[in-house]
């Protein structure tokens, strides 16, 4: 006779141990049927714990939810995806060498961010986490500004008072990133419903990890999304990682993520993460159903986190070095290039060139944020701004403080 | 001027929100049970009738989620008048006040803001046991970037409640339970009273303003200074009438901003202090109200600041009376205070 | 160890209590004996009182203002012990010890900080404010706290209060007691003093002294005086009698720094003139340089009051009680005077002096003025025995 024991969610591979996805549900390219935006929330049930794939091993795009881009929008995601990367990469490396203190990359999920970006529309209102650059980028917020940000230095969007990647731009639509996770979810549902009370078309996307699905917030912006049916586009990134702990912590191990969408009453897609057109038709379709008033979307994006949690992590100390060559999905980048070679769009030699451009514009950007100061170098901010914004007006107490910190007290 | 009526503080609260919906289509008020029932202590009463169900929003209970929904909304250019049922019960909201709400526009460099008013009761005297009495204001008057207030009577209710959905900054909006239908002089054995009568509760129909930062003098004296707020400010003229000191009294409305200067002007005339609040004492808001006092009026202070104030113990149902700071309590201070010569 | 109390003893002639005036050293002092301990006042002087021992003060009775009975308790003093006063160096560097027996020993430090000053914040404003300095104010409040009111003692802010104490407040009580029981008759008479001051010129250059009338006046006085005892008498109240004096204790009404004083020429007519000057100057000088003994203070039987140059027309001198005469001097100055139908140019000097109506009447109080006047006009009948 059996009796209950404590179930400690099992960690596929350790260090030294050959790495082991068996562990995620797949389906085949082009399989997932594509229902009618519209649907009630109870026919995406099968959506949630399938796989939304459109790009095959080959590169050729299948099925339903093939969005059937224009080649020039195929090629804009593949050029934001290579800038988010390259900038990523040298990003990095000014950590290291202490131009910066903090750095987060989003490498091995470009796509989640970009193709989202370019497949919702430019009044919509994003509430990134702070793994989502893809989502400025892609907007067109300039590589300077964001670097300014990382360097916190005069041209600091935030003057000096969040930590690098804590990005916002309000003329781009994009959210202020909260270090504190999950926050921006309910934040993004009740931004949908004021859209909705207003009678106005824009929907709000937020992003979170999958371990943040844990937090209560989660929860609030589910409840409230549904009861509102507020036009809210919920996106869970599943890169299978909240720094060292797995994804089945947060209950991964036994229903999808994107199957709490309908478990509370909103429509669910679980889709490949890592397929540009993948998370550009689920994204389109949630927008779809979100402006046709049938309310919010839980989109689970499956995917990997090939890089450290942020540069103070270092994940060969818990998970196997080889876990991403070996991650069923892929690279999102190789495989929207490689559906651009299929389709005839684009050539070995084109993309060199555009890393080398990429590379180039990343390169110039960096010395430009750099004329601006870093937090060690050069021109600073005035610490009197650690004092403004806190209100609207500077009650008296603030101003005394700053008199007295400009004294020296 | 405006036309006045009687009204008590729920009526007063709730004719603030029905003038601001009326002038602003931004603002919209979301609470559990605010909507169709108007509310636990019937202070949305009728507006749900009045706006629409688009403009007066059932929540579910989720403190959590209705403040972070309401930060959405503000950021979306809304004004929203959120309700959390009793203070007691905002606690699941207080990473979205305290990590969001309050930092939003100082993180984000005025970026993006929400102008949201979270209205909650607080403070006991109703035998509401510990769910039911608590007086978080030190809380959240610790935390920069949000704006506390509590009133002490029906007009200081409605022209603080105008004033606080207009301001572009966040408030939390203290409503003393107890004061909702009568001002309560501490003493749980006197029948209790209706605002019916008191000057306070003369209140303009329509819109008008009380400036958050200003503390006002509920009473005038020279003897000795009464620094309080809510609840208290009644309990303290009590106290003061009861022992026939010539007590000055001040009702300081908003905790943040503070109005260090009407406190302090007072002290530095009477050269005593008592602050009395109904929050427990150990590091509640009459330990910032002491220190800032003591650092203005060092000099005028003719014997140590006295404090009266709850227990610090969570605030007990069989034992509210001995709990509660009352006259009798605010009368030994008052004596302890007034026995020292200076 | 040994612990020794001193009672207030008896400062004057049978008084009963004495006024704290300020103390000399305060408890944990340590004390010689004979250094001074604390001034008193009874009713007539302001007092020194030496301490009785060498020790360590451990308790006193008694603050400025404060009265204390005679043969209560006035300090306690831990005597006999091993403490000897150090220097300040050796005080304020502790040296580690290292102490070879058990038994916790006793280091006595000498207490010479400035005491520590307890007051609240606005009475410590209104001091800085007036210019006060607090180590030097007495609190009242508990725990020896500075009140507002020890303050205003002190305050120059509006007005300066100054305490009536000690030698001020004896003199204004026996000023009020003796007009509010004595019925004074004034009487006032002139005398020519022409051939007095002749004489006294005379004398003061043949003896090269400085002889003022007072020495003369005194002694005539004390001629006069025999034969009207009942100006040489006290009254005393309490057994409802008048005790007549034979010898004349002359008491001299003297300004001194604090106040009015009456130091006493104990036996006026017991030496010659020399000797009357010299007791005079000796007992007036001890008083205002506040050194007269308890016994140049008390017992006068009549008293005598100069203002000197100051000295005036008229004044109306307020009896010394228990005494039931005084006898003012006023200023000798020329003036044209009628002597035997023709007029003259005469010193003349007045006496105004007032007796106690109840005891002596006025033909008596006249007669002996009359009879004092005599013997000043013809000033060789002052040594005529």
């Amino acid at each position: 006779m059996s009796k209950p024991t404590l179930h400690i969610p099992a960690v596929p591979a350790r260090p030294g141990e050959a790495p082991d996805f068996s562990y995620v549900h797949l389906a085949p390219a082009g399989a997932a049927l594509r229902p009618d935006p519209r649907v009630p929330v109870r026919e995406t049930v099968e959506l949630a714990d399938s796989l939304i794939r459109v790009l095959d091993e080959e590169g050729k795009a299948r099925g339903a939810w093939d969005p059937k881009l224009e080649p020039s929008v195929l090629l804009a995601g593949l050029q934001n995806m290579v800038l988010t990367r390259v900038f990523d990469d040298r990003m990095q490396r000014t950590q290291r060498q202490g131009r910066i203190t903090f750095y987060v990359r989003s490498y091995g999920e470009e796509a989640v961010s970009v193709a989202a970006a370019a497949a919702l529309a430019e009044t919509d209102m994003l509430f990134p986490s702070y793994r989502n650059q893809g989502l400025f980028l892609a907007r067109g917020v300039s590589l300077v500004d964001l670097m300014c940000q990382l360097l916190s230095n005069t041209r600091d969007m935030c003057k000096g008072r969040q930590l690098p990647v804590m990005y916002h731009s309000a003329e781009k639509r994009v959210f202020s990133i909260s270090g504190n996770l999950a926050t921006q979810y309910p934040q993004a549902v009740g931004w949908a419903m004021a859209a909705a009370i207003k009678g106005e078309s824009q929907l709000a996307a937020a992003w979170i990890g999958e371990g943040s699905t844990a937090a209560a917030d989660f929860h609030h912006a589910l409840t409230f999304a549904k009861v509102y049916k507020a036009p809210v586009i919920l996106n869970v990134v599943n890169n299978q990682w909240a720094i060292s702990t797995f994804q089945g912590y947060a209950g991964g191990e036994q229903r999808s993520f994107a199957a709490r969408g309908p478990g509370v009453g909103i429509a669910g897609l679980r889709v490949d993460g890592n397929d540009f057109l993948a998370v550009y038709a689920a994204t389109q379709w949630a927008a779809e159903r979100a402006r046709s008033g049938e309310g919010a979307t839980l989109i689970e994006l499956v995917t990997y986190r090939a890089g450290a949690h942020s540069t103070s992590d270092d994940p060969s100390r818990y998970r196997p070095r080889e876990e991403f060559g070996e991650w069923p999905l892929g690279d999102p980048v190789q495989r929207l290039k490689q559906h651009l070679i299929q389709i005839g769009t684009w050539s070995e030699a084109q993309h060199e060139a555009l890393l080398a451009t990429v590379e180039e514009q990343v390169a110039t950007a960096w010395k430009q944020a750099m004329a601006f100061g870093t937090l060690n170098e050069g021109e600073k901010l005035d610490p009197k701004l650690m004092f403004s914004d806190v209100y609207k007006e500077m009650p008296a107490h603030l101003q005394l403080q700053c008199a007295q910190m400009e004294s020296g007290i | 001027m405006s036309v006045t009526s009687t009204m008590n503080m729920v009526q007063a609260l709730n004719s603030a929100m029905d003038v601001m919906l009326e002038r602003h289509a931004s603002v919209v008020v979301l609470g559990e049970d605010v909507g169709y029932f108007g509310g636990v202590f019937r202070v949305t009463d009728g507006l749900q009738k009045k706006y629409g169900a688009h403009r007066v929003l059932d929540t579910p209970i989720a403190e959590g989620g209705i403040i972070g929904a309401a930060i959405g909304m503000g950021v979306n250019g809304l004004r929203p008048v959120a309700e959390i049922q009793f203070a007691d019960y905002i606690y699941p909201a207080y990473d979205q006040i305290v990590s969001e709400l309050a930092r939003l526009r100082y993180r984000s460099a005025a970026a993006f803001t929400a102008p949201l008013t979270i209205r909650t009761p607080c403070g006991g005297g109703i035998r509401g046991g510990q769910t039911h009495s608590q007086s978080p204001e030190g809380v959240f008057a610790h935390v920069s970037g949000i704006k506390t207030v509590m009133p002490s009577n029906p007009y200081d209710a409605k022209g603080l409640l105008i004033a606080a959905i207009e301001d572009d900054d966040p408030v939390i909006f203290f409503e003393p339970k107890r004061l909702y239908n009568g001002p309560f002089d501490g003493d749980p054995d006197k029948p209790a009273q209706s605002w019916l009568g008191h000057p306070m509760a003369e209140v303009p129909q329509g819109y008008y303003r009380v400036e958050i930062g200003k503390a006002s003098v509920a009473r005038e004296g020279s003897a000795v200074t009464m620094v309080s707020y809510g609840t208290m400010v009644h309990v303290c003229i009590a106290a003061a009438e009861a022992e026939g000191v010539d007590a000055e009294v001040i009702d300081v409305r908003s905790m943040m901003p503070l109005d260090m200067d009407t406190i302090a002007q007072s002290v530095e005339k009477t050269g005593r202090c008592l602050i009395a609040h109904e929050a427990t004492r150990f590091a509640g808001f009459g330990a910032e109200l002491s220190a800032s006092i003591q650092e203005r009026c060092f000099w005028s202070l003719e014997a140590p600041i006295e404090r009266v104030a709850g227990w610090d113990t969570p605030y007990p149902h069989a034992f509210e009376w001995q709990y509660f700071p009352g006259k009798q309590r605010v009368q030994r201070g008052l004596r302890q205070l007034l026995n020292i010569e200076g | 160890m040994a612990r020794y109390s001193m009672r207030l003893p008896d400062l004057g002639e049978g008084t009963v209590s004495a006024e704290v005036i300020a103390w000399r050293a305060k408890v944990g002092d340590l004390v010689t004996e004979d250094a001074p301990l604390v001034e008193m006042a009874t009713d007539k002087a302001v007092v020194e009182v030496p301490s009785p021992v060498t020790g360590r003060i451990v308790s006193v009775t008694g603050s400025p203002g404060e009265s204390v009975a005679v043969g209560a308790e006035l300090a306690v003093f831990e005597t006999e012990s091993v403490i000897t006063p150090t220097s300040s160096v050796a005080s304020e560097v502790s040296v580690p010890v290292v102490v070879a027996d058990a038994a916790p020993k006793v280091t006595a430090v000498v207490d010479r900080a400035p005491r520590p000053v307890r007051a609240s914040p606005a009475t410590r404003r209104r001091a800085f404010e007036a210019g006060i300095d607090l180590t030097q104010v007495r609190g009242s409040g508990p725990g020896g706290r500075i009140l507002r009111r020890d303050l205003d003692k002190t305050s120059t802010v509006e007005y300066q209060e100054i305490p009536v104490i000690g030698v001020r407040r004896v003199i204004a009580q026996r000023m009020a007691e003796a007009k509010r029981h004595a019925p004074h008759f004034a009487y006032v008479e002139e005398v020519d003093v022409t051939e007095l001051e002749w004489l006294r010129q005379r004398l003061n250059a043949e003896h090269r002294a400085e002889w003022s009338y007072l020495p003369f006046i005194a002694r005539a006085l004390v001629k006069v005086l025999q034969q009207f005892p009942q100006c040489n008498a006290h009254f005393d109240a309490d057994r409802n009698v008048i005790k007549r004096y034979g010898a004349v204790h002359l008491g001299i009404a003297t300004q001194t720094p604090d106040g009015l004083k009456v130091p006493v020429v104990r036996d006026a007519g017991r030496g010659d003139l020399r000797a009357l000057a010299a007791e005079i100057r000796r007992v007036t000088e001890a008083a205002r340089e506040g050194r007269a003994s308890r016994s140049d203070l008390g017992g006068s039987t009549i008293t005598l009051t100069s203002l000197g140059k100051l000295g005036g027309i008229v004044s109306t001198p307020i009896l010394n009680l228990p005494e039931v005469a005084i006898v003012g001097i006023n200023k000798a100055t020329e003036r044209v005077v009628v002597r035997d139908g023709k007029i003259a140019i005469r010193r003349m000097m007045n006496l105004s002096s007032s007796f106690d109506h109840r005891f002596v009447d006025g033909y008596d109080a006249a007669a002996m003025i009359q009879a004092l006047k005599m013997q000043l006009e013809q000033p060789e009948t002052i040594f005529a025995e």
